[in-house]
Order: C-alpha cells, then structure tokens, then sequence
C-alpha cells in the first residue's frame, strides 16, 4: 500500500471528528472547513512523523486543533501571534462576546438543543476544546493532553471548571 | 446536576457536526493532487548511484576513478580548505534570519509563557520534535522564553525559539544532526553566533548580545537541556 493509499484509510474515517472539534471551535462553518482541509494537508505531509502502531486520532486531532487556534487568533486580528494561554484568550473574549444561539438554527431546533449548543458556545474554546473532545468525542485523558498539548492533571481542573459552568448556564436555564 | 446529568445532556442535545460529502470530495481530492506532486519531483541520483553506474560500465574506472578522486580531493583540501569558512554560508544565512526576523517579523508565532504551549504548536509543522525550554533555572538568569516560529534554513522548515534577555533578542534554532560538537562562538556583522551538538539535534543561538552572555546562553540552556 502506498503512503497516499495507508494515508486515506488511516485519516479519512476521522473527519467526523475533526469537524465536530472545527466546527465547535471555530462556530463557522466556513472556517471549519478550511482548517481541517489545512490539517489534513499538513497530516499528510508530516504523515511520517506518526510513529507505527501509535494512535492516529489524537494525532490528528492535535494538528486540526493547532489549524483551529491560529484560525483563531487570525480571525482576532493577530495574525502573526497564536495566542494559546487560557489567560490570553479570556481576555480576548471580552473584547468579543459570544454571538449567542443562531436565531435561523433556533427556529426549527428544540429547546434543549439551543440552550446546551448555547452554553457550550458560551465557554472558552480552551475550555470547550476539551468538553467537546471528552463528551461528545469520547477521549481519555490521556489522549485528551495529546491533542491539546497540556499535562493531564490541566485537562482534569480545565475540564472540572468547564463542567461547573454549564451545570451553572444549564440549571439557571431550567434543565434537565 | 451532577457530572453524569450533565454529559447525558451534551449526548442527547448538543449538536454534532460530521464532515460533509463535499468536505471529504475536497480533502480527497488535495491529497491526491499533493500526492501527485510529490510524486512527479525528479529524484537527483546521489554521487554514490552515479560512481557505481560509472563503474559498472567499465570496472577499470573503478580504480583509475578513485585514484583520480583522491588526487583531486588532496589537492582541493591543501589549497582551498583552508579558505573555506568551516560551516559554509550558514551563520551568515541565520543572521540574514534572525534580522528579518526582528525587523519584518514575525519573531515568534506561538506566544507563551509556558513550553506546553510551545511545544505542541510546533507538531505537524516539522518532521522532527525540537526541545523547548523555559525552566526556573533558565529564567532566574534572566532567559525568559518569547515563543516559537518555523522558519527556512537552508531550505529546510527549521525550529527557532526566541528568548528574551533583558531588552535583546535571542533566537536558538535546531535541527537533527548525528554528531556531537562542543560549543564554539562566532561572530558575523556584530553578532554573535554559539553553535553547539548534542548528539542527536545541532543547536545556534544569534543574538545581538555579547559574545559572553550568549555563551552564558549557550551554558544555561545546556544545563538546562541535560537537567530536563
């Protein structure tokens, strides 16, 4: 099998996911698309560097989330500094409020579904990089801290604050 | 709530995006186009390949071929040796880079206070994994970690971490190399180059800072490099 042919079956059936984590945080669906076109790329040429029998998901999770935080940071205006410091970008989502639920979506989505979509819009993409790879994607801890290239015991009080948040929005919200 | 009411929630309610047909069409199709390009670039015989298809046309060759190549090598080496800068044209290319780096940016594109953040910016940017540093040791001699950027040498993607000392700049590329050298000090149009091996990765450090506190650089970072 060729590096394209080995390429294609390792890294396409994890497009799902690599959307789902774009889309989420970058919450356009333009963007999204660009960046995990771009991680792509850069995966397949940089395909060698994955190391036999190593797990490709993270692997490539952690190259589409680096495509997403300077995507990011570009769209702030920075475009010559990625900004990944938790501080950095609570400061920068001052600056940029949340735009809230898509009124278009909103119509014909339940409730539940706008109000959670709400909430998790609402965290910072640090805090929801890592809610959406444990909750919706399933990652392990372990994985979770290769993707986004912090220690573990940051993935476990990232994730425990980023949970109180949305037990906080969610309760004041009136659910479950 | 508790934790497990709240991740019920985000599985039942959240929306989830799968990649579309149109997004796998194009992913298909770049990284068959990258493919082909990568395919279609002329692979350049080494001298090796060439020296034995020489010699399997004639097996004389061989021999006259060698001795040929030693007079020649000989002589090259006695008269124009030592002319020759030892490293080539590279500490001048990694000055004209630090400068351009300095001047037109940018000097880092990963900004951190923390090496974990530096470190997996640099994955999927290179074919080899630098070492980033930014220990107390290191900033309690005034060494504080700016952040990272990937920049060409000799035509090649290259690591660069900048550091700060005081109001200068101190930019430490790397690479893989496989031997080892002491660290050595060289200067090209006022600035100061320390170059050193490890081993396993070639490290240069240019800075506009004096020769000595770049070689207390050079130290410090070692020391660091070895404590890691």
């Amino acid at each position: 099998m060729t590096d394209a042919r080995r390429f294609e079956a390792t890294v396409l059936p994890l497009l799902d996911a690599a959307h789902n984590l774009a889309r989420w945080l970058l919450r356009d669906a333009a963007a999204a698309e660009d960046a995990v076109q771009e991680a792509a790329l850069r995966a397949f040429r940089y395909f060698g560097s994955l190391r036999a029998g190593e797990d490709a998901k993270p692997w490539f999770l952690g190259i589409v989330r680096n495509a997403c935080f300077t995507a990011l940071a570009r769209e702030r205006g920075r475009a010559d500094v990625t900004l990944l410091d938790e501080d950095g970008w609570e400061k920068l989502e001052a600056r940029s409020p949340n735009p809230g639920p898509d009124p278009l979506a909103a119509l014909g989505a339940r409730r539940e579904q706008v109000l959670v979509d709400a909430a998790l819009r609402a965290l910072t993409p640090p805090m929801r990089e890592v809610i959406v790879l444990r909750e919706l994607e399933g990652l392990d801890y372990r994985d979770i801290a290769l993707v986004a290239g912090i220690p573990i015991g940051t993935v476990m009080s990232r994730l425990s604050r980023a949970r109180a948040q949305l037990k906080r929005q969610l309760s004041l919200a009136g659910l479950p | 709530m508790n934790d497990d009411d709240l991740t019920r929630l985000l599985l039942q309610h959240a929306s989830r995006h799968p990649a579309g047909d149109g997004l796998r069409a194009k992913v298909r199709t770049q990284l068959t186009l990258q493919a082909a390009s990568q395919e279609a670039l002329p692979v350049r015989p080494r001298w090796r390949q060439r020296l034995a298809l020489l010699t399997r046309i004639h097996p004389g060759i061989a021999g006259v071929g060698g001795l040929a190549a030693g007079v020649a090598l000989t002589l090259l080496a006695v008269f124009i040796g030592p002319r020759l800068a030892p490293d080539g044209p590279l500490p001048d290319e990694l000055v004209a880079a630090h400068v351009r780096a300095l001047q037109v940016g940018p000097l880092y594109e990963v900004a951190s206070s923390d090496r974990h953040t530096v470190k997996p910016w640099f994955q999927g940017r290179l074919d080899y994994a630098p070492t980033v540093l930014d220990t107390p040791a290191l900033r309690e001699q005034g060494f504080t970690l700016l952040g990272g950027r990937v920049q060409a040498v000799q035509g090649r993607p290259t690591a660069v971490l900048a550091y700060q000392l005081r109001l200068h700049k101190i930019d430490l590329y790397q690479w893989p190399a496989e031997r080892g050298s002491a660290p050595e000090r060289l200067q090209r149009r006022g600035f100061h180059l320390v170059r050193w091996s490890d081993g396993a990765t070639q490290f240069w450090t240019v800075s506009d800072v004096d020769g000595a506190e770049l070689e207390r650089f050079a130290a410090a970072w070692r020391a660091a490099a070895a404590a890691h």
